[in-house]
């Protein structure tokens, strides 16, 4: 097609957010083949030290890096707020993000103290940079909408992760006393349900829609959805700190029933979509809906059972429902939409000389994408019998995974290299 | 004889298609004519690329939820 004359968006190249959803598939594969290695131990409980390692590869290495590659590339486009020198912020967090995290995640595996205090600048200075970046971009923006809004109580919570973290590595380096079993729940659930949850349902409201063509969320959802989460999330906090036992109450009222009518809502969406055909990323976010679901039944029915909360396999289920099944899932979903679309851009505006420029459909394969969303639910089904049974189902569940991972780095690689060979 | 406004109408359609057929129709927009763009939300990307590319624009908001992009050279 010829654009005659037209300057598209004077957009950064296409490395800016490409090298994010690069390496992202890569630290996941590194999550799969330090469990292959370290085999039936790693789930022996939610404290191993391979597991805690592998949390983090996947939760900053793989959901943290695209998730917030994902967010600076949506401000432009939703708000408007253009970010300034991309360029120089995408190496600002991306090489400290990734050195932060490899550093964590040896430190962690290996109960090496001076990587895992090295890892603590780095990761604060990615941390810092990227929420200054996307706050003073939100900021500045005229454009109200609930996406917004809800990305905006995501950073917020990425910044109390952050410094519960922090203070959690002090603990551990022996630096600070405070029960570090209670600050480790709330580590975990502002980093999961508040920076993760609440930024994909920010996100959904945009993405599913536009890229599922689903009809839009209701307003009544996306009105108060994020901010009711975000308050019961304090509300449990405190609740945790101070009087644990009645946390439960604030669990079953406030916070499931916010995911559950989120996933529910979701899927219904799916139902209306206005095309037929399958869509790879529809079916990997039913399977982040569904496991989203499954998580927040389990973990309901745990504040009444005492026999599943004690069960070693619970907290490993949550877990992986959580990080692999749900987030995992709907980010992996959405790179299948992003990374073509990028790259389909870059290609308008290069105007290659050689040939036409692929559709979307073409950039990545869907016959590659359906390879790999298999992968991804059969190594999901698999860890999750092998939090049951570690020994053997562990090696084959992260051997599957391996396979995943692999198949979707390969997946994004070959889009960038189609990108290079239409753009030499 | 060209008709004086042409309709895009991209409510229902995936993106890069909106864009995609947006800057097709720039492309044939003769100067005495306006292209209405309806969409199912603000382009504000689309926005960059009219300005630096010398095009006006005017956006209305519909009650049921969509958005009118009127282009005009």
């Amino acid at each position: 097609m010829a654009l005659a004359g037209l300057s598209l968006e004077q957009a950064p190249p296409l490395s800016v957010p490409l090298r994010f959803f690069l390496t992202a598939p890569l630290f996941a594969f590194l999550a799969a083949l330090l469990l292959l290695f370290s085999g039936p131990t790693a789930l022996a409980s939610r404290w191993s030290p391979a597991l805690l390692a592998a949390t983090h590869l996947l939760t900053l290495g793989f959901i943290t890096m695209s998730m917030m590659a994902t967010l600076l590339q949506m401000l432009p486009v939703l708000a408007g707020a253009a970010v300034k020198q991309p360029r120089l912020v995408a190496w600002l967090v991306h090489v400290p993000l990734s050195a932060g995290t490899l550093l964590l995640a040896s430190g962690l595996a290996a109960g090496w103290k001076i990587g895992m205090l090295a890892s603590l600048p780095l990761l604060a200075w990615a941390m810092l940079t990227f929420i200054l970046v996307a706050a003073y971009s939100l900021a500045r923006t005229e454009a109200r909408n609930a996406t917004i809004n809800a990305m905006r109580l995501a950073l917020g919570a990425l910044a109390i992760t952050a410094l519960l973290g922090l203070t959690l590595a002090a603990i551990l380096a022996g630096h600070a006393a405070l029960p570090a079993l209670k600050l480790t729940d709330l580590h975990a659930a502002w980093g999961l349900l508040g920076w993760v949850g609440v930024l994909i349902i920010g996100v959904a409201y945009q993405v599913v829609p536009m890229f599922q063509m689903t009809p839009a969320y209701a307003t009544r959802i996306t009105a108060w959805l994020a901010p009711w989460f975000f308050i019961m999330l304090l509300i449990w906090s405190i609740t945790v700190w101070w009087a644990e036992d009645n946390a439960k109450w604030v669990a079953l009222t406030g916070l499931a029933p916010g995911l559950i009518g989120f996933a529910l809502a979701t899927l219904s969406l799916q139902r209306k979509r206005r095309r037929r055909a399958p869509d790879i990323t529809s079916q990997f976010w039913r399977m982040g809906m569904a496991s989203l679901l499954a998580a927040s039944g389990i973990w309901l029915v745990a504040q009444f059972s005492p026999a599943l909360s004690a069960a070693a396999f619970y907290p490993l289920w949550l877990g992986m429902l959580w990080i692999v099944g749900f987030a995992m899932s709907v980010i992996n979903g959405m790179l299948y939409k992003i990374v073509p679309f990028l790259v389909w851009l870059h290609l308008q505006s290069r105007r290659p000389a050689r040939g036409a420029i692929p559709n979307t459909k073409e950039i990545i394969p869907d016959k590659m994408a359906r390879r790999q969303l298999r992968a991804h639910g059969a190594a999901l089904a698999l860890l999750l019998c092998a939090a049951v049974l570690p020994n053997p189902l562990v090696y084959m569940a992260a051997a599957v995974w391996c396979v995943s991972c692999a198949l979707l780095a390969w997946n994004v690689f070959s889009a960038y290299r189609l990108y290079h060979r239409l753009a030499a | 004889m060209t008709p004086a406004e042409i309709l895009l109408d991209a409510r229902d359609l995936e993106p890069p298609e909106p864009l995609e057929l947006t800057l097709a129709a720039l492309d044939e927009l003769q100067p005495d004519q306006r292209l209405r763009l309806l969409l199912p939300r603000e382009p504000y990307p689309l926005y960059g690329i009219l300005d630096r590319n010398g095009y006006q624009h005017e956006t209305e908001r519909h009650p049921d939820g969509y958005f009118a992009i009127l282009i005009w050279r």
